[in-house]
């Protein structure tokens, strides 16, 4: 038994539909460190977290998590993971304490270290107050903390995060943020978060793989990521959407097409070297009398980074 | 770590009951409608006991297993529910990414929906008790109903927890109680084989496995210990579990099976 994650050309077809969500997927995540898969809705994310935790089986490659074949060993790999899904797990007619100890009588804990067992997890969450309420009756952030709680009964050596945060205000997200820096912090636990936010996996991840169409497109730490872009960006817009349309063409002939992005009006130009290469822009878009509304010349951020990689997908499809 | 099949069971078990107590409308209308059956019928259809085929046997008696069986086949229903609602909540996929007993996830509801259903029975022969029943075979006659009640609730339990891993739908697993309707009215629901009239149904009560459990059950409640009468309930269980039981069985590992 380990804390690591080993996975090797893993695909998943869905019968239904013939749909390829998980396409040759491979990557290593070591014992200790923090882990995130960054992704738009219906990557993949989800399914391979399904397929790590055991909760449906790949059709094709192979898996090993915390040292077991999460195909042919699914109640080892059980034991030593805990997994908050996208949607949160738990019983509405049962009290928070109630699940608590149910969940870790499971696990094997006799009657009192079940007990005092969720006495403990309410406090690190911070329902403490709230344990002997039904669930039916908790808020969305409470039935989340709830949900983590639940997933740390165990103590387990890999933690599993389907977008342990989406839908939650930012109060209770700070909080999840907190636990499960401490949780990689001091114990020492292995995470795997799954995320469509940007600066989630770049405030928490040591290291981040990005997801698109079922296929890993990018790894790195996030320092690296916003390296492999170049180091500058120059953004722009435009008093007219001609001026912009025109601008697009021009800057796409001379700087070529992976290296400019048009969204919501506005166009990203990727550059080595910005202030050298901010004249050049500006003086291709005076040559042909373009209209500038305004001009700004930054680093990236993993959005940046994300629209990128996926625009140049969509290109090549 | 981790537990063996029996104490996963009880553990799933328990956390069914509980569940099942804090929702007692979801036990109270079925319980309701079956000592309403029980005394309507007995009001308005005793006077047929008069008939000679009848041989001078108690109607309450008679009427009695039509109410118990409803009572079985409609509690039973909430074996069906109850997992439809766990996989609707996440509960479901939460219980499958611990190391319980897959087979424990599925026999606890079932196991619930059976003690339900057994609480239930007693309540209807009390009310039978009460509008004046007497039972031939006494305490032990009672136990028996009490068993056929309770392997017949089986029988459907596994019918409708089939359906529901199935379907993983709740209109679904509703309406697969529909069934409830040709099971309990085809049938020698009123009055004894030799009274129907229509050739059909007593083509469809012949068939009609419930016909063998509410004989089984009369038996012991009017005539006696005869083995035969209460032999055919046992039979009709035995066979039908068998089926539904798989039913369940395939249904259930298609649900936790990971394809």
């Amino acid at each position: 038994m380990n804390g690591k994650i080993e996975v090797e050309h893993l695909s998943k077809t869905f019968k239904k539909g013939d749909v390829r969500a998980v396409k040759d997927v491979s990557f290593q995540v070591e014992e200790g460190e923090f882990f995130a898969f960054l992704g738009p809705n219906g990557a993949g994310k989800s399914t391979t977290v399904q397929i790590l935790t055991t909760l449906i089986n790949a059709t094709g490659g192979k898996a090993l998590v915390a040292g077991h074949d999460v195909i042919k060993e699914p109640e080892e790999v059980r034991r030593y993971i805990g997994v908050a899904l996208q949607e949160t797990g738990v019983d509405p007619d049962l009290t928070g304490r109630e699940l608590l100890e149910l969940q870790a009588s499971i696990f094997g804990f006799d009657k009192s270290g079940a007990k005092e067992r969720a006495e403990q997890l309410l406090g690190i969450v911070q329902l403490t107050k709230d344990g002997n309420r039904r669930v039916g009756n908790y808020s969305g952030g409470m039935r989340r903390r709830l949900d983590l709680a639940l997933t740390l009964v165990n103590e387990p050596k890999i933690l599993f995060l389907d977008e342990p945060t989406t839908g939650l205000d930012p109060s209770n997200r700070m909080a999840i943020w907190k636990e499960l820096r401490r949780l990689n912090e001091e114990n020492g636990t292995t995470i795997f978060l799954t995320t469509q936010y940007l600066e989630e996996a770049d405030s928490l991840a040591h290291r981040i793989s990005i997801i698109n169409a079922g296929e890993i497109v990018a790894t790195g730490t996030p320092k690296e990521l916003k390296a492999q872009i170049g180091n500058d960006l120059i953004t722009m817009t435009f008093k007219s959407n001609e001026d912009l349309t025109r601008a697009e063409h021009k800057l796409v002939e001379k700087m070529g097409e992976n290296e400019v992005i048009q969204q919501n009006g506005r166009l990203t130009v990727y550059v080595e070297d910005g202030a050298k290469q901010l004249l050049e822009v500006v003086r291709v878009l005076d040559e042909e009398n373009i209209q500038v509304e305004s001009v700004n010349l930054t680093s990236p951020t993993l959005d940046d980074i994300f629209l990128k990689i996926t625009s140049e997908q969509k290109e090549e499809e | 770590m981790g537990n063996g099949v029996w104490k996963d069971t009880w553990l799933i078990t328990g956390r069914n009951i509980k569940t099942t107590l804090r929702n007692p409308f979801s036990v109270i209308p079925n319980l309701i409608i079956s000592a309403f059956f029980l005394l309507v019928y007995e009001a308005g259809l005793s006077g047929i006991a008069d008939l000679p085929t009848f041989n001078g046997a108690n109607y309450l008696a008679f009427i009695l297993p039509v109410s118990i069986v409803s009572a079985a086949i409609g509690g039973a229903g909430g074996a069906g529910q109850g997992i439809v609602k766990d996989i609707e909540n996440g509960f479901f996929s939460r219980l499958l990414l611990t190391p319980a007993s897959r087979l424990a996830i599925v026999l606890g509801p079932i196991i619930a929906g059976m003690l339900q259903l057994l609480v239930q029975t007693i309540l209807i022969i009390c009310v039978g008790f009460l509008l004046g029943l007497k039972v031939e075979t006494g305490f032990l006659g009672i136990l028996f109903v009490l068993l056929i009640a309770i392997g017949w609730g089986l029988a459907f339990a596994g019918y409708s927890a089939g359906v529901a891993l199935r379907t993983k739908n709740a209109q679904a697993s509703q309406s697969g109680t529909l069934i409830f309707f040709p099971l309990i009215f085809l049938s020698t629901t009123f009055v004894p084989y030799e009274l129907l009239d229509a050739q059909w149904l007593k083509i469809a009560a012949t068939i009609n496995p419930t016909t063998y459990i509410f004989e089984s059950m009369r038996s012991v409640l009017i005539d006696g210990w005869v083995f035969w009468e209460m032999m055919q309930g046992v039979i009709a269980i035995v066979v039908v579990c068998t089926i539904t039981i798989t039913f369940a069985a395939v249904s259930a590992k298609k649900a936790v099976s990971r394809g």
